[in-house]
């Protein structure tokens, strides 16, 4: 009897017995890459008799759809590690799993693979559900570092617990994926964890990117605010120019003047955390003080008479009134004190001896005294100092919270983090996954094949291209109905792709029904013949209707992601853009394409214009008649052809090198890079739901970022 | 009084006082709020006891929203709203040691010379009590609650104008 | 006795809600599937979030479940039949109600996760859109029967429904009992697409059951309210009265559940605009209306 990879503790007797037996009968899955991805693949997870899970926490099945890309192999490893115990890994198609143990069952990518998996599945969990003896799952992007940081200041950062060396404060203990030497990294920090995890342990307190964040934003006041910025290096203060440009001394890009003087700041306070500024430096006055209370000093280490705060060693308390003076320069209100000499000054102290200028300015913190209440104590000013303000003038902490790469709802391999100002989106990072190099040396159909499998999301506008840039760089033709035929293997794409896309969107909007309603649809058409599709038609245009009907569809989707700057692809046209790669192909010209578009541009907008295009594509394919699927040509010598092929995200390019009838080189553009680029404007601001809305209607393809 | 009735009053007076101890003794805010919301409940616990109902109920109702109301601007304002640097709270001691005491004299001061009377005879019904206070509160009471009412929304209206922080186009 | 009565009437009830919340949610009417499931839930290993606040984590969900029993308590399931007939038991619903908000802050923040915390916090925002349409609707309610309690606001509705007698009111309880239940399309704590799960997010094992069973309570509570106040509770033909309340109840809540998954999920800022602007405004008129007719017509 083989026990699951992700036994629980336990014996397999009495009662645990029917318990194991209830959890081969529901079964959980967490799709990875995505379910978008699965469907794509031709896996009905709903027919299977799957439940699909949001979160890897509710999953009990581990499901691997298609060959899993070494980009999100880490991210599969966090997620297997969330899953409670008994947890098992389905994996249909995939070879190297990397970190992750051995699948329980492996299949082939196909429905039956999927059903007989999961049969098996079932017997093995009734058999193997609790083992005696467990192993420790362990990957590299679990293993975590503990770091120790100041709920106020972010940027005390220490390897050792202890108390804030600026606030006396405890430092709170945070973990940090991976082995990066400093937290700075920020993201790539956290990358391993960007399942579902990277936010656990430190939401609360800030992280360095929203530190970065921080900088910019002020920039952005100032540079609004005042219209004579100078710049100025951020290594060099006596560097300054009215021009940005790169520093003579140390070649960095000079900054405008208030993002250099937030560097300083951060400069200095990056010294202040150093263990060895706690050396008392014989500090006449006694070498220890309150850091909220400068008058308060003692001999002798203790706790603060006024508000109990340990004491802490003189030099350092004056880096903290000195923090005061500087978080209050870098307010807006108070442009004056923001000079050149200031900056000057401080940075120098910074990097020359932090000892001997403190006593100059350790007079500043102290705010001026009125009676009955203490300086600075609790005062929103003082704790709020230098965090980031948004439009809405409320200052909160921002978090960093992963929205991918497997996040139900938006495109498998989606690697998003959004920064969050309280609900209301401050920051995006949107990336998609490299794609593998395109191989040299192999001959086409291979390379057809490696398209195909990069780009699982439309893989046979993917053959297509090869094809059509095959077809040039050999200078053969194919027939006029061939073209045609394959064309209509485009539209079909087109249709399942689209239908794939209304199934993640309702996903992300709770439609529940629809969802399945679409999917089911996509997979009925994704691989019929030019009579099927006909015969899908009514129940297509019929849903697509009701979709549309639903007024309250309106009321979600309507001005929502507004984008008027796309310049390609479904996005572009429902902003009346009416670029398309099919308009002047001479085989869609035969059957009689036009370009469609709408006007808003907004996700209502796409909405409707995939829609239109769902009905083109079916006039399209009846007017072709019959799909076929493209056959490489075969090569002989050397050339060189360009395709490019409207896919269902927007138009592709494909330049191909052929030398001996092998491949020499091949470049792939798609339309991702462009449109991902565009998301940070769309989003910003926005609530979080409405954010996640705008990216989702995007339909971005994350498999086909080029090198 | 039973003893069963005593012996919930006095177990929610303590459940009170209890919950009042805890709002100052964590680091954490939400903790804090949340502490002082069972705190009030247990008040209104105490009101359900002494057989008032109506105001046990709404006191237990009012104070859920309004304590969470109170978290969450602790969490949008606070620095470090989980507590985890153990940061101390506690300010100006002497001075709150004095208000503490007096407060607790007057307290004590209050409790002995008030001229109690014994046991109330007849406790009306919880109908009744509905009724006698909805009477009172559109008869006699109007003026004052209405008053009260309004003078609360102003102050609602006017935190609401000093809280949003003027923007660039009303300054100008 | 009534209370055991009470009580396992309960447990069949959430038992049927959980039947009609997956037929709702995974298309399949499976009489059998909540029982696995829960039975599954019981054997999967619970987990601790690192640095949660654990006190908050722990009962958050049996807070919640609390909540829930206290609201049901004064749910009339036919004369006699109720664990405790407050004279002032419309306005304890609220109150018990109220507890719900609470439980979920607490849930959401106690794992020490973005997407539990903005769950918690996204209900307290939705809490602010259907406070009022849960207590306006009420009160005329009361206006109608003269009275706060259960039973007397089920008597009082012999001659009429009150869902003929205030359709405008009924409409706005209905909508906002979805609100408090965060059922679909108004799930703004758990979105599945916003928020993976949001407050349920980090919960496993035995404890997120705890926390969907206390929700199927609330579903209960809140769909039996609906009944109570608006559909004459137990009162009907030929049935028993207890019946009569079952069979009512379990249609509310098909209904509520049924509405959920065909219509995409509402944006916070949306259901806020709508609540203030339309909803209060409604429940004014609601309220206006039934004491002119209460003062005009005798019925």
């Amino acid at each position: 009897m083989m026990d699951l990879s992700g036994a629980r503790q336990g014996l397999l007797q009495g009662f645990r017995g029917l318990v194991a037996g209830a959890m081969a009968w529901d079964l959980r899955a967490f799709v990875v890459p995505g379910e978008d991805v699965a469907n794509a693949l031709g896996l009905d997870l709903d027919a299977a008799g799957l439940i699909r899970v949001a979160t890897p926490r509710h999953a009990s099945v581990l499901l691997i759809a298609g060959p899993l890309p070494p980009a999100l192999v880490d991210a599969a490893s966090v997620v297997w590690a969330q899953m409670p115990r008994p947890r098992c890994i389905l994996a249909l198609g995939s070879v190297d799993l990397g970190p992750l143990p051995t699948p329980d069952v492996t299949a082939e990518v196909s429905q039956q693979g999927l059903i007989s998996g999961l049969e098996d599945l079932r017997k093995l969990i009734r058999n193997g559900a609790f083992a005696h003896d467990l192993t420790d799952f362990d990957a590299p992007a679990l293993s975590e570092r503990i770091e120790y940081t100041c709920p106020m200041h972010p940027e005390v950062v220490s390897d050792e617990p202890g108390k804030c060396p600026k606030c006396g404060m405890f430092l709170v203990e945070r973990r940090v994926s991976g082995a990066a030497p400093q937290a700075h990294e920020g993201h790539e920090g956290h990358e391993g964890h960007e399942g579902h995890e990277g936010h656990e342990g430190h939401e609360k307190s800030s992280t360095d990117s929203t530190q970065a964040e921080m900088a910019h934003h002020q920039t952005d006041a100032m540079t609004s605010a005042e219209a004579s910025a100078s710049y100025v290096c951020p290594m060099h203060p006596e560097v300054t120019s009215d021009t940005p440009g790169s520093c003579p001394e140390c070649g960095m890009d000079l900054v405008p003047q208030a993002e250099a003087g937030e560097h300083a700041h951060h400069g200095h306070h990056g010294h202040g955390s150093h263990g060895d500024h706690a050396e008392p430096a014989a500090e006449p006055t006694g070498p220890y003080t309150c850091p909220m209370h400068p008058e308060v000093t003692s001999d002798t280490p203790g706790s603060c008479p006024k508000c109990g705060m340990n004491l802490v060693p003189q030099p350092e308390a004056g880096e903290h009134a000195h923090h005061g003076h500087h978080g209050h320069g870098s307010h807006k209100d108070k442009p004056a004190q923001r000079d050149q000499g200031g900056h000057t000054a401080h940075t120098a102290h910074g990097q020359q001896d932090a000892h001997s200028g403190h006593q100059g300015h350790g007079g500043h913190g102290v705010a001026p005294d009125i009676p009955g209440i203490e300086p600075h104590f609790m005062s929103m000013v003082g704790l709020t100092e230098g965090k980031p303000v948004s439009p809405d003038g409320l200052v909160m902490e921002w978090i960093d919270a992963p929205f991918g790469p497997f996040f139900p709802g938006l495109p498998g391999g989606l690697h998003l983090v959004l920064t969050l100002d309280g609900d209301s989106v401050a920051g995006v990072d949107v990336r998609g996954m490299t794609m593998p190099a395109l191989p040299s040396g192999v001959d086409l159909d291979d390379l057809a094949d490696r398209l195909a499998d990069a780009v699982p999301l439309s893989p046979v506008a993917m053959r297509e291209l090869a094809c059509r840039a095959a077809e040039k760089a050999t200078g053969q033709t194919a027939t006029q109905a061939d073209l045609t035929a394959r064309a209509a293997a485009v539209e079909r794409e087109r249709i399942a792709s689209h239908l794939n896309w209304l199934a993640g969107m309702a996903r992300q909007m709770g439609l529940a029904s629809l969802m399945r309603r679409a999917t089911a649809l996509q997979h009925r058409v994704r691989t019929a013949n030019a009579n099927e599709v006909a015969e899908q038609a009514t129940a297509i245009t019929n849903l697509m209707d009701s979709v549309l009907d639903r007024s309250f569809m309106r009321t979600k989707l309507a001005g929502i992601g507004t984008l008027q700057g796309a310049l390609e692809g479904p996005v572009a046209r429902s902003a009346g853009h009416a670029s398309d790669a099919r308009h002047g192909d001479p085989v869609y010209a035969g059957l009689g394409f036009q370009p469609i578009t709408q006007n808003e541009g907004d996700a209502m907008a796409r909405l409707r214009q995939r829609r239109a295009e769902i009905d083109q594509s079916l006039d399209l394919i009846a007017a072709a008649g019959t799909i076929a699927m493209p056959e490489m040509p075969r090569a002989t010598g050397d050339g060189h052809g360009m395709a490019t092929l409207e896919t269902p995200r927007g138009p592709a390019t494909l330049h191909l090198t052929l030398k001996d009838g092998a491949v020499a080189s091949a470049h792939l553009t798609t339309p991702f890079t462009a449109l991902a680029a565009h998301v940070p404007e769309l989003v910003e601001q926005m609530e979080l739901a409405d954010a996640l809305t705008a990216i989702g209607s995007l339909d971005l393809d994350p498999w086909s970022v080029p090198q | 009084m039973s003893l069963a009735t005593a012996f919930f009053l006095a177990f929610f007076g303590i459940a009170a006082i209890w919950f009042g101890v805890v709002v100052f003794r964590t680091h954490s805010m939400v903790r804090s709020a949340i502490a002082l919301l069972f705190s009030q409940t247990a008040i209104g616990a105490m009101f359900l006891v002494m057989q008032a109902e109506f105001l046990g109920v709404l006191q237990i109702m009012m104070m859920a929203t309004e304590m969470s109301v109170m978290a969450i601007f602790m969490v949008m304002f606070m620095m470090d709203p989980g507590g985890m640097g153990k940061m101390d709270m506690t300010h100006q001691k002497r001075l709150s040691l004095w208000a503490g005491g007096i407060g607790l004299v007057a307290a004590l001061v209050v409790i002995w010379t008030a001229g109690w009377q014994g046991p109330v005879p007849e406790v009306p019904g919880a109908d009744e009590q509905a009724r006698l206070l909805g009477r009172e509160l559109l008869g006699r009471s109007m003026f004052i609650f209405e008053s009260a009412a309004l003078m609360i929304l102003t102050a609602m209206v006017a935190a609401t104008m000093v809280a949003i922080s003027p923007q660039e186009e009303d300054i100008q | 006795m009534s209370i055991a009565v009470v009580l396992l009437a309960l447990a069949v009830g959430c038992y049927a809600v959980a039947v009609l919340e997956g037929w709702a949610v995974h298309g399949r009417l499976s009489l059998t599937r909540p029982a696995t499931s829960a039975l599954a839930l019981m054997g999967r290993e619970q987990i601790l979030p690192r640095t949660p606040d654990r006190l908050f984590f722990e009962s958050g969900p049996v807070l919640l479940l609390i909540a829930g029993l206290l609201s049901v308590a004064v749910i009339p399931l036919a004369p006699g039949l109720i664990i405790t007939d407050l004279a002032i038991g419309a306005l304890f619903l609220n109150a018990a109600l109220a507890y719900v908000l609470v439980a979920l802050i607490m849930a959401g923040w106690g794992p020490n996760g973005a997407y539990g915390m903005i769950g918690g916090w996204r209900f307290l925002g939705q809490f602010v859109a259907y406070a009022m349409l849960i207590v306006m609707p009420i009160t005329a309610v009361a206006m109608r029967a003269e009275s706060l309690s259960t039973t007397q606001i089920v008597l009082s509705q012999a001659a009429l429904w009150n869902v003929v007698y205030q359709p405008i009111g009924f409409v706005l309880f209905v909508i906002a009992a979805m609100g408090v239940a965060w059922l679909p399309p108004i799930d703004l704590p758990t979105g599945g697409g916003d928020l993976a799960g949001g407050v349920e997010a980090e919960y496993t094992g035995a404890r997120l059951a705890v926390l969907r069973l206390a929700r199927l309570v609330i579903i209960v509570a809140l769909a039996s309210a609906t009944v109570t106040f608006y559909l004459g509770g137990w009162l009907g033909p030929w049935l028993p009265g207890w019946a009569w309340t079952a069979l009512k109840t379990l249609a509310v809540a098909a209904g509520m559940l049924a509405l959920g998954p065909r219509l995409p999920r509402l944006r916070e800022a949306k259901y806020l605009a709508v609540s203030w602007k339309l909803g209060i405004t409604l429940a004014l008129a609601n309220i206006f209306l039934v004491g002119v007719i209460a003062l005009v017509v005798p019925i």
